[in-house]
């Protein structure tokens, strides 16, 4: 057999790539973690883990939120994470060992259709989950296909089929999503390095383009917008073409990681000014004594921090539910005015005017250009310190340049209501700020005017005189030079 | 042994016979029966191609049986022949290939042609949009209704992605271009394939026979998100198409007041 020796690498070559195949479809080839912000990691290590009797802000996250494997349904938070909460009416059992339990929801809701497993909230079964073999849908009536370990009582809350939405979520999101925005939503997934710009970080809570107020958060259907439409002008592509459930799957998980963001930047702003390293270094070196921090800190982990783990939800409840409201969306309270010459005209007088000033950094002709675009922003992360590159940033410290209005693109969306909130409310994050105060009149005669603007044959000389231009133009704010170092 | 060799490689041949001759009247080969005039065409090369091919492939493997069944029903003991080439055969194989390929593109030059050449397409064709890859969509632009596709935007033109509305039973004209890599416009149940190459404009023809969806997708490797471009090719009636692009016009042009929204049909 002269060819055995030949065939040795082959084989070899064969069995690791059987080897890999079979490593590939284990679980734990895909394990993934969501990671703590940096704000966490600045804060002192005990603030970080807390003690074995108080837990630390790591552990309050994990607590709420779990990681990507098990991911838990936080049910103050205003997301749906799938299935329906219900509360056990009677136990029966039709042969021994064959549990019927009758299930009812609160007044308003209605029994899901199908159910394919009850995982117990309350009562002595607390966080076991039974499949269901038989389903009633009318009665409630669910016969479980094993007992569970303890005994059910009357009154038991259950969820059918909790979290499915939240869990095919996840598997979207990993899929389309991670390799940009980040397992954790921290908009630094493989792809980000390569994007300009960036990706969206989630945990701020913050972005850009909504249809609501200034004040509010973003709402459901702008960020279904988002993922059907894309966005143009940034690497934001389309998901048009996925089904529905798997659009509304994919919103409510990154309206999960954005809350696990924000609320974790909420802890950390709590600890941040007392217990950070930093801080922590600074009272040392003004005197104060190891023993001292650390009892204090230990106190305020048990009793202050405790506290606000639960109202921080409550708040964060409060301010997402609202956006999805009538209250939040912004509504004109007039239709759009009529797209005449003389309205973009007064459009371009109110874009060149000293109160509102867009010429500062859109430029007077629209291109993008102002002086802002050249000056030198202050670092807000940095006291008395400048940005490395002239220009405007965004709250995640991304250079974000005004847009070029010339170009027609319009990562808001085009319509005159998406331009109008644009204007309204600012763009969340940026230095686009909101003109809420602006008469609704004034608003619209400026979107026509911008949404003329990609057409005009020599932007910025014919919609005005030149008199009237240069007698309302705002002189350029200061151009402030970088410090020499 | 050496018989079973033989056999073995007269089996081959004949599976390939029989798969020749099933495949076609079983959609083997295409993901749909070609639902566009070019579509048609682009099959009928396609079989031209294979029919020269399988007979190539089984005659050449069916000499190739019979050498090794005479070889293993040889007397052992007798002596090899020895040989050093043929320039005749030689001659031979060269000629007749180079006479089969020369006929292969000669005989797809017209259905190139009807394809591809500006010249050449149907008179009766209209521009209905300009499609724009980019990483990782297709960004969709009507003309205004009323008006004529051209290459420059203008005001009203009306603006969707990765749906892109066709009607049917008349020859269409796309504008295809990219707004950064080479993508191509992909679209297997037309037939229809055409490379976007950055800085061009390239328009491409075709005329949808039956109302239905249909894949658009990108078949150049563009990038990590190739896959995720992903469209669809909606064929209706004339009528549905103007119908879909006067809702497009409200929807593009929503002010986000209420009267707008009944107006519209929307919410």
């Amino acid at each position: 057999m002269s060819l055995t020796p030949s065939l040795k690498p082959l084989a070899l070559a064969g069995f690791l790539s059987l080897a890999t195949v079979i490593a590939g479809c284990s679980d734990s080839a895909y394990q993934s973690s969501f990671v703590y912000s940096q704000g966490t990691l600045s804060l002192m290590r005990e603030a970080q883990d807390g003690t074995k009797e108080t837990p630390g802000v790591k552990k309050l996250l994990d607590d709420r939120f779990g990681d990507p494997q098990h991911l838990k349904a936080w049910g103050k938070l205003p997301v749906d994470f799938g299935g329906t909460l219900t509360s056990v009416e009677e136990v029966s059992e039709s042969e021994p060992g064959n549990k019927i339990i009758k299930l009812t929801v609160e007044e308003g809701k209605s029994l899901p259709m199908k159910a394919g497993s009850v995982k117990f909230v309350t009562g002595a079964c607390s966080g076991e989950s039974v499949q269901v073999s038989k389903w009633n849908a009318e009665t409630g009536e669910a016969t479980l296909a094993i007992a569970p370990s303890k005994e059910i009582a009357a009154g038991d809350a259950c969820a059918v089929d909790g979290g499915t939405v939240l869990s095919s979520g996840r598997m979207l999101y990993m899929r389309h999503c991670s390799h940009c925005h980040g397992t954790s939503g921290d908009g630094n997934g493989p792809t980000a390095r390569y994007l300009n710009p960036k990706p969206r970080d989630y945990r701020h809570g913050v972005f850009k383009f909504t249809s609501t107020n200034d004040m509010s958060k973003i709402s459901r259907d702008d960020l279904s917008r988002i993922v059907k439409y894309g966005i143009p002008g940034t690497y934001m592509p389309s998901f048009l073409l996925m089904k529905d459930d798997e659009h509304h799957a994919i919103i409510e998980y990154v309206r999960f990681l954005t809350l696990r963001g924000e609320y974790e930047r909420k802890l950390v702003a709590e600890l941040s000014s007392d217990f950070s390293e930093v801080a922590y270094d600074s009272r040392l070196k003004a005197g104060e004594k190891k023993p001292e921090i650390q009892s204090e800190l230990q106190e305020y982990l048990a009793e202050d921090l405790k506290e606000s783990a639960s109202t921080l939800g409550d708040e964060l409840a409060e301010i997402w539910s609202a956006a999805d409201t009538e209250e939040a969306a912004i509504v004109p309270s007039m239709p759009r005015v009529t797209d005449t010459p003389e309205s973009r005209r007064r459009g371009r007088e109110l874009y060149l005017s000293k109160t509102l000033n867009c010429a500062d950094c859109h430029g007077i002709d629209g291109a993008g250009n102002g002086p802002q675009t050249i000056a030198f922003e202050k670092n807000p992360q940095k006291a008395n310190e400048l940005y490395n590159e002239p220009g405007l940033h965004d709250i995640w410290d991304n250079l974000n340049q005004p847009r070029n209005l010339q170009l027609g693109m319009y990562r808001g969306g085009r319509r005159p209501i998406d331009l109008f909130s644009r204007i309204h409310a600012g763009i969340k994050g940026s230095r686009m700020p909101s003109f809420k105060n602006t008469p609704h009149e004034d608003i619209w005669h400026i979107v026509n005017y911008v949404l003329s603007i990609p057409f005009e044959s020599d932007p910025g000389a014919t919609a005005i005189a030149p008199s009237a231009a240069a007698e309302s133009v705002a002189a350029p704010a200061l151009v402030t030079a970088p410090t020499p170092k | 042994m050496k018989k079973f060799w033989a056999l073995f490689f007269f089996f081959w041949p004949t599976v390939a016979i029989i798969s020749c001759v099933i495949a076609p009247s079983r959609g083997w080969w295409f993901p749909s029966p070609p639902m566009s005039r070019t579509g048609v065409q682009i099959d009928g090369l396609f079989y031209l191609i294979l029919i020269i091919v399988t007979i190539t492939f089984v005659a050449t493997q069916y000499v190739l049986a019979y050498a090794l069944w005479k070889g293993a029903t040889k007397e052992s003991g007798s002596k090899a022949l020895f040989s050093h080439g043929s320039h005749k055969l030689e001659i031979i194989w060269t000629i007749v290939p180079s006479f089969i390929l020369v006929f292969i593109s000669l005989s797809q030059l017209d259905v190139l042609a009807e394809i591809r050449v500006i010249s050449k397409f149907p008179e009766k064709a209209t521009k209905v949009a300009e499609v724009t890859a980019r990483q990782f969509e297709w960004r969709i632009r009507y003309p205004k209704p009323g008006t004529e596709l051209t290459t420059v935007e203008n005001p009203g033109d009306l603006y969707y992605v990765n749906e892109l509305h066709v009607p049917t039973g008349k020859p269409v004209i796309i504008n295809l271009r990219t707004q950064d890599v080479q993508h191509a416009f992909f679209s297997p149940q037309l037939r229809v394939k055409q490379d976007a190459v950055p800085g061009l404009v390239i328009p491409i023809w075709f005329d949808v026979r039956e109302v239905g969806n249909y894949d658009l997708v990108c078949a150049e490797l563009c990038g990590w998100g190739h896959y995720k471009m992903k469209a669809r090719i909606v064929a209706q009636s004339q009528s549905s198409v103007d119908k879909y692009l006067k809702q497009l016009e409200a929807d593009q042009n929503a002010d986000g007041t209420k009267s707008e929204a009944a107006a519209s049909g929307d919410e």
